[in-house]
């Protein structure tokens, strides 16, 4: 064999043993994955209610999307996931920011400040919504008691108020997730050479400047990413909702999710639950794809 | 950090931080070792009474032991099948000569972000039709399948950064490419493997949606559902709850005292370096 | 230390400790045998008992008089909705592995317009029906055929504080804004003294509990949910706005705590029997708790009423209570309909009564000399039962209860929401549902 073509045979056998080692990874992903999604793409054309076999399951087109565009129940849902998303995203980068500044001063204890400040994103999201609902609940609450002590009488009900209960689910996943978006932040900080702050010191810039001009510029790619991932989960907001609120009061805390959980396995319209499962992963890809387009020179630097 | 005053205020920070990171969890641990009477107590006392029998409730009452155990075997199983999975798709996307990389990755980040209810549905006919609804099967698959994009991306960044000439040594040797993997680079990535192994635990550990759905058994739940579904028609057991809570949490507390460095540098590396 | 060897064990621990959970799986799960010792499994899918002793001993009677049938019990969760769900999930699955169900009593149209419970008219003559509360029959009766056996009955009751009533010579109110009247005189006497003391505690959380406290509300002004005939939604009509209004304006947050909002059961009922609230609106459950030292600092000092109405009005309460129903794809429907039979028999609920005091659902035991010795306070009930009025019934109920949620929801926890707008608007979508309930019709 000539070595030209014992090189693309090799390349070709390199190809076909690379395939093979992808093969398991993919075959779970189209499976579990990328089928159901088309699936219920399918689904959602189709108008299938189990509680009424007799109507069996006729194709209505587009018609699920439209009632969807008239539901004020599902508008008030994308309402408040729109809400819920920037609300807590905005909260968690900043927060983040300071978490990640906090990660990484080199301090004796260093590592035990990190492990304390990672807890909450450890935490089950279950426990976490568990946890703040038995805070937040009006008689016997500890929010109740840090503001008002021993004065029953003033003790609020927080999760009553349709502002305070959305209020109190943001509050709860940016206690749990801050510190993600400070990891990623952190990332970021360890990348900007130690260098440029030497020289902006020398050239007599205080600290709030050099934070301002030499670091957050340099965060750029950090922050973007940070805004990304936690665009993208908060969108998908579901399990603070089921343990802490169900929605209420009066559906002031529904969210998307949510109210597609409710509608397919709940109600039993599968056609119209399939339609908000679009509607939330369409929003999810379009936001990722704005995101990509907007901060494309950040994270394309970053990635090279 | 070199004035006083910097040094202040930086530990005033991290000591806010540390307080409003740990004292909500901390509430719930003192809730689960009061006693009956003052669990609800109007207003609430501060201080337990150190009284166990929340636990003890839990455990006998509630079934909390099967909840630890199915959370362990799910966890587990879905820990060790992703990363074994992983691991030969993030070889294959590192170190082997491949069109379509940037494809395959991009995809498994898009998987990463579908939306649990648009996947639940059909997932809930394709185990049925298996007959897998209500087993540990039934759930590890999808959750392999979720966690896949997180330990993929994780060891390919791993993969990346061990030096190019390792294989071809190891080729040279009279190694095929199997053993190249196998016996060369495998041993070398051992950090990263278990970085990933780690996340990909917390997460299964963790996950809320999949399991209350495909689990509807009692007796097959995990840990997340069986604590969301403590709650009776005619009760409400907080003392209860915060003890199982913190059971089903101490031993993510303890991963991350004893994993931190590496959490925070997979968590970066993934999201980062990739 | 490389982090790989420290990591090594403690994975290998992990897959070992799962391999041998796996393997000592390998066993069926449950109902996947259908014989056990030549025995018919007869699979009871069912909630964890409040009274296991009870229970222990109701089947133990079963196994002895049916030496052919095992009764083997899935345990789901204790919450209509969680339970809901699990059990339609199999339902939908076909499961092999359920025979015999308990049903919430809003469940059977939907139950048996999906096809999965089974009619018993076959095994349930209409003689034997009638010993049973015409309104738990009706609840199990759906376009003519029946599909459940009720197991228990409940009906919401009004729990007072006897003694701060006696106290002051009075009578448990008849009339809603007598309650209103009484629980602000307390409430002003309690708060006089330093005490933190509410009037009334319901339930007004949106979930389906919201449903049984605003029919009440409702029905005792003279209004109505819905047309029983046409299916029209009634919400707008002036007397159901009136009901709605006067929740919001005279209870909510004044003598009801604005946290009722988020209240169940548990919640309400613990504000009660820690001393906190003159009035309580619960099942009849709250009776045995309220009256255990151990459980609660009023024992001995609550009295049970029917729930008050609204002047010119009439007291009626939200029927609850759990059915026993056969699933359709169930290997053994006689051997299913032995155990319902048995468990619904004179018999096994005069145990239920006397040992549990648990409502039986067959009228005459509220007459049984036993009965009453054991549970006097069933004969006070046995009256609420008689005049229990069911929640309405059709195939999408909860797709119908979760729209009454909301609009019960957003009209209490909003002062300033414009009414009748909010029940024009839930009207719209109600009617909507009943028009595609209708064009199910055969």
């Amino acid at each position: 064999m000539r070595p030209a073509a014992r090189k693309a045979a090799s390349l070709g056998g390199e190809r076909v043993f690379a395939w093979g080692l992808l093969a398991p990874c993919l075959f779970f992903v189209a499976l579990f994955a990328f089928y159901p999604i088309a699936r219920s793409m399918f689904l959602s054309l189709y108008r299938i209610i189990l509680g009424l076999p007799r109507l069996g399951d006729p194709f209505v087109g587009l018609a699920n999307y439209l009632r969807l565009a008239q539901d004020p129940e599902a508008m008030l849902a994308l309402a408040n996931t729109c809400l819920f998303v920037a609300a807590s995203t905005l909260l968690e980068l900043g927060l983040g920011l300071i978490i990640a500044l906090l990660m990484d001063q080199a301090v004796r204890g260093r590592s035990l400040l990190r492990a304390a400040l990672l807890i909450p994103w450890a935490i089950p999201t279950v426990v976490t919504s568990q946890m703040w609902r038995f805070i937040m609940s009006d008689n016997y609450g500890l929010l109740n008691l840090a503001l008002f002590g021993g004065d029953v009488a003033a003790y609020r009900a927080w999760l009553a108020d349709p502002f305070w209960a959305l209020a109190a689910v943001i509050l709860a996943d940016v206690w749990k997730t801050s510190s993600f978006a400070g990891l990623i932040i952190l990332a970021g900080l360890q990348t900007i050479p130690a260098e440029l702050h030497e020289a902006a010191r020398i050239d007599g810039a205080g600290a709030l400047r050099r934070f301002i001009h030499v670091t957050l510029p340099a965060l750029r790619p950090a922050l973007a990413l940070a805004l990304l991932f936690r665009t993208m989960d908060a969108f998908r907001v579901f399990d603070l909702v089921f343990v802490m609120t169900q929605g209420g009061p009066g559906n002031a805390t529904n969210v998307l999710q949510f109210y597609g959980y409710q509608k397919m396995f709940a109600e039993g319209f599968l056609g119209y639950g399939a339609a908000v499962a679009v509607l939330v992963f369409a929003l999810v890809m379009a936001v990722s794809l704005v995101y990509l387009v907007f901060f494309r020179r950040a994270l394309f630097r970053e990635a090279a | 950090m070199r004035s006083r005053g910097q040094k202040a205020a930086f530990w005033l920070a991290a000591g806010l931080a540390g307080f409003f990171s740990l004292a909500p969890f901390l509430w719930f641990v003192i809730t689960s070792l009061k006693s009956q009477g003052s669990v609800t107590a109007i207003p609430p006392t501060l201080l337990p009474e150190g009284s166990l029998h929340f636990y003890w409730s839990a455990f006998a009452g509630y079934g909390l032991l099967g909840f630890v155990l199915n959370s362990l075997l799910v966890a587990g199983l879905t820990t060790a099948l992703t990363i074994s999975i992983a691991t030969l798709a993030a070889y294959a996307l590192a170190r082997l000569r491949l069109r379509g990389t940037g494809l395959v990755l991009g995809l498994l980040l898009a998987v990463g972000m579908f939306p649990q209810t648009s996947l639940a549905g059909p997932v809930w006919r394709i185990l049925q039709a298996l007959g897998w609804l209500n087993t540990y099967q039934g759930l590890v698959l999808p959750y392999v399948t979720l966690t896949l994009p997180l330990g993929v991306w994780i060891l390919t960044t791993f993969f990346k950064e061990l030096p190019r000439e390792l294989e071809g040594a190891a080729l040279i040797d009279g190694c095929n490419r199997w053993q190249a993997l196998w016996r060369v680079i495998l041993p070398l990535s051992a950090p990263g493997v278990f970085t990933a192994a780690i996340l990909v635990f917390i997460y299964a550990w963790n996950e809320f949606f999949f399991a209350l759905l495909i689990m509807s058994d009692r007796a097959r739940q995990t840990l997340p559902v069986g604590i969301a579904l403590f709650q009776g028609q005619y009760t409400m057991p907080w003392g209860e709850i915060a003890a199982a809570s913190t059971v089903a949490t101490l031993p993510l507390v303890a991963m991350v005292l004893l994993f931190q460095k590496r959490i925070v540098s997979g968590l970066s590396a993934g999201a980062i370096k990739g | 230390m490389n982090p790989f060897r420290a990591g090594l064990p403690w994975i290998a621990a992990l897959l070992a400790l799962a391999l041998c959970l796996a393997c000592g799986d390998s066993s069926p799960p449950a109902g996947g045998a259908e014989r056990a010792g030549g025995r018919i499994v007869i699979n009871f899918v069912t909630w964890k008992p409040n009274l296991p002793e009870v229970w222990q001993e109701a089947l133990a009677g079963f196994h002895a008089s049916h030496p052919g049938l095992a009764v083997r019990r899935q345990i789901g969760p204790h919450s209509s909705t969680a339970f809901h769900d699990l059990l339609t999930q199999k339902l939908k699955n076909r499961s092999r592995e359920v025979d015999v169900f308990l049903m919430d009593v809003v469940w059977p149209p939907e139950f048996a317009s999906a096809g999965w419970a089974l009619p018993l008219d076959a095994y349930f003559p209409p003689r034997e029906r009638a010993a049973f509360f015409p309104a738990a029959m009706e609840a199990n009766t759906f376009a003519g055929k029946v599909y459940g056996a009720p197991f228990n009955i409940d009906t919401g009751m009004l729990f007072y504080r006897r003694d701060l009533l006696a106290a002051r010579k009075w009578r448990p109110p008849e009339t809603w804004p007598q309650l209103v009247e009484q629980a602000r005189a307390v409430m002003a006497d309690e708060a006089g003294a330093g005490r933190y003391f509410q009037g009334y505690a319901g339930q007004f959380k949106q979930y389906e509990g919201l449903v049984c406290d605003m029919l009440e509300f409702i029905l005792s002004a003279g209004g109505r949910i819905m047309d029983p005939e046409t299916g029209r939604c009634l919400l707008a009509e002036p007397r159901a706005l009136k009901a709605v209004a006067f929740v919001r304006e005279q209870l909510m947050g004044r003598v009801a705590p604005r946290g009722s909002l988020i209240y169940q059961e548990p919640e309400s009922l613990a504000l009660f029997v820690q001393g906190r609230a003159l009035f309580l609106r619960s099942w009849p459950y709250a009776w045995q708790v309220s009256n255990d030292p151990q459980k609660s600092k009023v024992a001995g000092k609550v009295g049970m009423a029917p729930l008050p109405h609204f002047p010119g009005g009439q007291g009626r309460a939200a029927l609850g209570g759990w059915q026993m129903g056969i699933s359709a794809y169930s290997r053994h429907p006689e051997a299913a309909w032995a155990f319902i039979k048995y468990v619904t028999s004179r018999p096994v609920q005069k145990l239920f009564a006397i040992k549990g005091g648990r409502a039986p659902t067959r009228r005459d035991l509220y007459e049984d000399p036993e009965v009453l010795a054991a549970q006097p306070h069933l004969a006070e009930m046995g009256r609420s039962f008689a005049q229990a009025a069911a929640r309405p019934r059709t195939p999408l109920y909860p797709a119908l209860s979760r729209l009454l949620q909301v609009y019960f929801s957003r009209a209490l926890c909003d002062p300033q929401a414009d009414l009748p707008s909010l029940a024009q608007s839930a009207c719209r979508q109600i009617d909507e549902l009943t028009a595609l309930s209708r064009e199910a019709r055969p």
